[in-house]
């Protein structure tokens, strides 16, 4: 389980899908909770408030009662018996039925009752006995109650309907000094207004019990159970006379303020304007009011602290933000945990192993999780171990193919000179592969005596099936060379072998020359290949305008045309392959037939060997660091002319005799000089040997120097030794007629020399024997 | 030197020698050729040189034919010189060995 990348993936998603989901569950489950006792508190709140508003308008119910009562009193007293005693007995009886009532009483107008009396009242108070007592000292000059304030603004507002008269609040100064208001209403008796009646109230009851007009406990509680919300607070008072009954207000003072009007309250006129739920901003704190009128003109506002009111609401939400919070940081916190476990940790183990191998090191991978890359890992070690394998296998390729190169290289003549003891010409090529083995070729040698053949060839293709394929025409070619064809007859030949051994459609230019070294006669072949350069003595090297034949190995049976001409002492011929010419510098130019033109004619020097390496110069400072895309080979021909003389240089004693007449005839073989004269040379060259050898240095050993001259006319044959002076020639010569028993067995061989040799010359210089033969041819 | 010895007939003997008889071989021929004939119970008459294969002659060579020449007189013996080059005839002629030596 989890043990694929896949599956921890999906498990890391799950888990932070959960999460959100609980969140979300909580936000969700809380919210709801939060709204329902939201609602149930606000109900609940209403319904409180309301209730009060209820008492009130039950008390206002009652006081007004109890007013009617008081007025039927009033008015029965005006029209009936006007007994004192009964009156007062039935006042007592009413305040008893209406306990909210602190006092209260009849007031008739002034002589109304008795035009002898001014003063008539009736008042009953309660004492702190809760008893009711008649007072009937309000019947006084001194009170004087129809010029009492409240009586005055009573009065003037009754009217026969039977209208309630509130009065501000006032302080009553009789007894208690309390915070009294009346409420009053009329006498009238057929509709004339005869007194009226009033009832007290203490006001103290009232703020009491608006003060105690709070939010119900537990409002807005999640957690905590009974927490009241402080610092709310509550206003009655009288919209329709405009006047404050009664105010918590924690910011004013509540005794003085009593009676004044309402707008003095700072926040009443907005409240009053607002709805339950829209705050006002008093004393920096925001509240919201809640505003109940009441039908009688009433207004009741209760304005709650909207921070304590919301406080578990705004803790709630902080809390949720806080979770919200922890989970955004927790979701990356995981997910970058999980990347590096699972992802980034193993892709750098795997870097870090791939660059160790990429160095050589040998190691095995190990991750076993996730598999994906267990998996990734082995394969990883697979391929490293495929990869060795690989390039074990392409060393021994290279190995392979270095042992081609060396086979193909030693294959072309790369010693130089290659003919030590050839003056008659100089000759240097070289051949610098592209790849590892290269389709060009060259090739030297002698078809015959006298018949030098040079060649350089381009296969087509590269690489080692162009390698093969010039191994075979490089061995056809010097295989056939040596059959003594003409040139014509020999390339003809070449072609058709080509043709019939060459299935898979190589060809072959190639540049083919054929020197006599003795005459310098030269015959060229271009079979398809770059045209040659030819420097004639003391001029430019220029191209020679060949006719081109067609490549070697296209088609059998082609004709090829053979361009004749006369090398001259000094003279030379630049050969190579598009190698040369097509070498590339960095912008992708090439080198060029004129290049290579300017390059030739700036060489000063006439060596075969430095001409190739100029040249080589030239095209590695053009060609810059490019790889070198083609092999490039050149060869170098030059005719320094016949060479006519040939020296020998040895100590003269018998072992070197063989050497010595091995010399003299591979100078002849090379002049071509008849058996007879060669003859004769040999003769003559053994005696002379011999007796420089036995006489000339009898006790020790010395120097013989032989010097071969051939001319049109004539061979001289010169000796020079320094031994002791000895001259051949005054030999006396045998007799040749004696009978063979009495002649003598010395004296034969220079008798014989004598005889050979048209002329003969002896000198003594400086210590030197010299003696030169001339045979005439 | 490769030098080939055969009796022929009573009193004959055949020489086959292949290369040069000069300063280096031809000491080494005569010698050969002499002791054969020393070492010989009968005497030899008639030899027999068989030239075919001998490319060439100095003065060396003329001079052990010359000495065994000599050997021979004693019994009134002869040279034949068999398959003789032109060239090498010369040789012989140039010093007079045609005159005693006989050429088949």
């Amino acid at each position: 389980m989890f043990k694929t990348l896949r599956s921890k993936i999906l498990a890391i998603i799950i888990l932070m899908l959960a999460f959100l989901m609980f969140a979300s569950v909580f936000h969700v489950y809380f919210a709801r909770m939060n709204t329902k006792q939201l609602m149930v508190q606000n109900y609940k709140f209403s319904i409180t408030a309301s209730s009060f508003v209820q008492e009130i308008k039950n008390r206002i119910i009652t006081s007004e009662d109890c007013l009617k009562s008081l007025s039927l009193i009033g008015s029965l007293y005006y029209k009936t018996d006007r007994s004192n005693d009964l009156t007062d007995r039935v006042i007592e009886k009413v305040f008893k039925n209406y306990p909210q009532a602190l006092g209260g009483g009849i007031w008739f107008k002034p002589y109304i009752i008795d035009k002898s009396r001014k003063y008539n009242c009736f008042y009953a108070f309660r004492d702190k006995n809760n008893k009711i007592v008649i007072d009937r000292n309000f019947e006084s000059e001194k009170y004087d109650y129809p010029n009492q304030e409240w009586y005055k603004q009573i009065i003037s507002q009754v009217t026969p309907e039977g209208n309630i008269v509130w009065s501000k609040p006032y302080y009553e100064n009789m007894g208690s000094y309390t915070m009294m208001v009346t409420v009053g209403t009329g006498i009238y008796v057929d509709g004339k207004l005869v007194g009226i009646v009033t009832v007290d109230w203490e006001l103290d009851s009232i703020i009491n019990e608006v003060s105690k007009m709070k939010p119900v406990e537990k409002t807005f509680s999640m957690y905590k159970s009974g927490k009241e919300i402080k610092n709310s607070f509550a206003l009655f008072g009288n919209v329709k006379d405009d006047f404050i009954i009664a105010t918590t207000d924690p910011y004013l003072d509540n005794k003085t303020i009593t009676g004044h009007s309402l707008k003095e309250i700072p926040w009443y006129t907005s409240a009053d304007k607002l709805y339950a739920t829209t705050y006002i901003t008093y004393h920096k704190k925001k509240y919201i009011p809640f505003v109940n009128k009441l039908d009688n003109g009433m207004v009741l506002i209760i304005c709650l602290p909207k921070s304590e009111m919301f406080k578990d609401v705004n803790n709630f939400y902080f809390l949720l933000i806080l979770t919200m919070l922890g989970i955004a940081l927790l979701i990356p916190a995981l997910l970058y945990y999980s990347l590096n476990r699972y992802i980034i940790n193993p892709i750098d183990k795997l870097t870090k192993i791939a660059h160790k191998i990429g160095k050589g090191e040998d190691i095995q991978i190990k991750i076993e999780k996730p598999e994906e890359f267990a998996h990734l890992a082995s394969t990883f070690d697979k391929m490293t171990k495929d990869i060795k394998l690989i390039t074990n296998e392409r060393a021994k390729i290279t190995s392979e193919l270095s042992v081609a190169k060396s086979i193909q290289s030693s294959s072309l003549p790369n010693v130089f000179p290659p003919f030590p003891n050839k003056n008659e010409f100089d000759i240097y090529a070289s051949m610098e592969p592209a790849k590892e083995v290269g389709g060009d070729f060259y090739d030297f040698f002698f078809i015959d005596k006298t018949k030098f053949m040079f060649l350089i060839a381009d296969v087509s293709g590269k690489g080692i099936p162009a390698a093969l394929f010039m191994m075979t025409v490089k061995t056809l070619i010097n295989n056939i060379a040596q059959l003594n064809y003409s040139p014509k007859q020999l390339i003809e030949i070449i072609n058709n072998k080509i043709c019939q051994t060459n299935k898979q459609g190589f060809f072959v230019t190639v540049l083919l020359g054929i020197t006599d070294i003795n005459t310098g006669e030269t015959s060229i072949i271009n079979c398809g290949h770059n045209l040659p350069l030819i420097k004639r003595k003391d001029g430019n090297f220029e191209y020679l305008q060949l006719e081109s034949n067609i490549a070697l190995g296209v088609f059998e049976d082609s004709k090829f045309e053979v361009y004749e001409t006369v090398m001259n002492v000094g003279d030379i011929i630049f050969t190579y392959t598009d190698g040369v010419t097509e070498a590339i510098n960095k912008n992708d130019e090439v080198y060029g037939e004129t290049r290579l033109y300017d390059c030739l004619n700036s060489i000063d020097t006439p060596e075969p060997i430095e001409i190739v390496q100029r040249v080589k110069t030239s095209i590695n400072e053009y060609s810059d660091s490019n790889l070198q895309s083609d092999d490039i080979t050149m060869l170098v021909f030059k005719y320094n002319g016949r060479n006519n003389t040939k020296i020998f240089k040895e100590t003269a004693k018998q072992e070197n005799y063989k050497q010595f007449y091995n010399w003299l005839h591979t100078a002849c073989d090379e002049w071509c000089i008849n058996e007879e004269l060669s003859n004769k040379l040999d003769m003559s060259a053994e005696e002379i040997f011999a007796n420089i050898a036995f006489y000339a240095y009898r006790e020790k050993a010395g120097m013989l120097e032989a010097t071969l001259t051939k001319s049109d006319e004539n061979i001289i044959f010169k000796f020079i030794d320094e031994g002791i002076e000895y001259n051949p020639l005054e030999k006396p010569d045998p007799n040749i007629d004696l009978p063979p028993e009495e002649r003598p067995l010395g004296g034969l061989g220079v008798y014989m020399v004598k005889n050979m040799a048209d002329e003969l010359f002896y000198k003594r210089e400086n210590g030197k024997n010299i003696l030169t033969l001339v045979f005439k041819l | 030197m490769d030098v080939k010895l055969k009796r022929t007939g009573l009193d004959g003997l055949y020489v086959a020698a292949v290369g040069r008889l000069d300063l280096d071989n031809a000491v080494e021929y005569g010698s050969k050729i002499k002791n054969f004939i020393e070492d010989c119970e009968d005497p030899i008459i008639e030899v027999t040189l068989d030239f075919s294969e001998i490319t060439f002659i100095s003065s060396f060579g003329l001079k052990v034919i010359l000495e065994l020449y000599k050997q021979l007189q004693v019994q009134s013996g002869v040279i034949k010189i068999k398959s003789i080059s032109e060239q090498l005839k010369n040789s012989f002629k140039m010093v007079g060995f045609d005159k005693f030596l006989v050429f088949e």
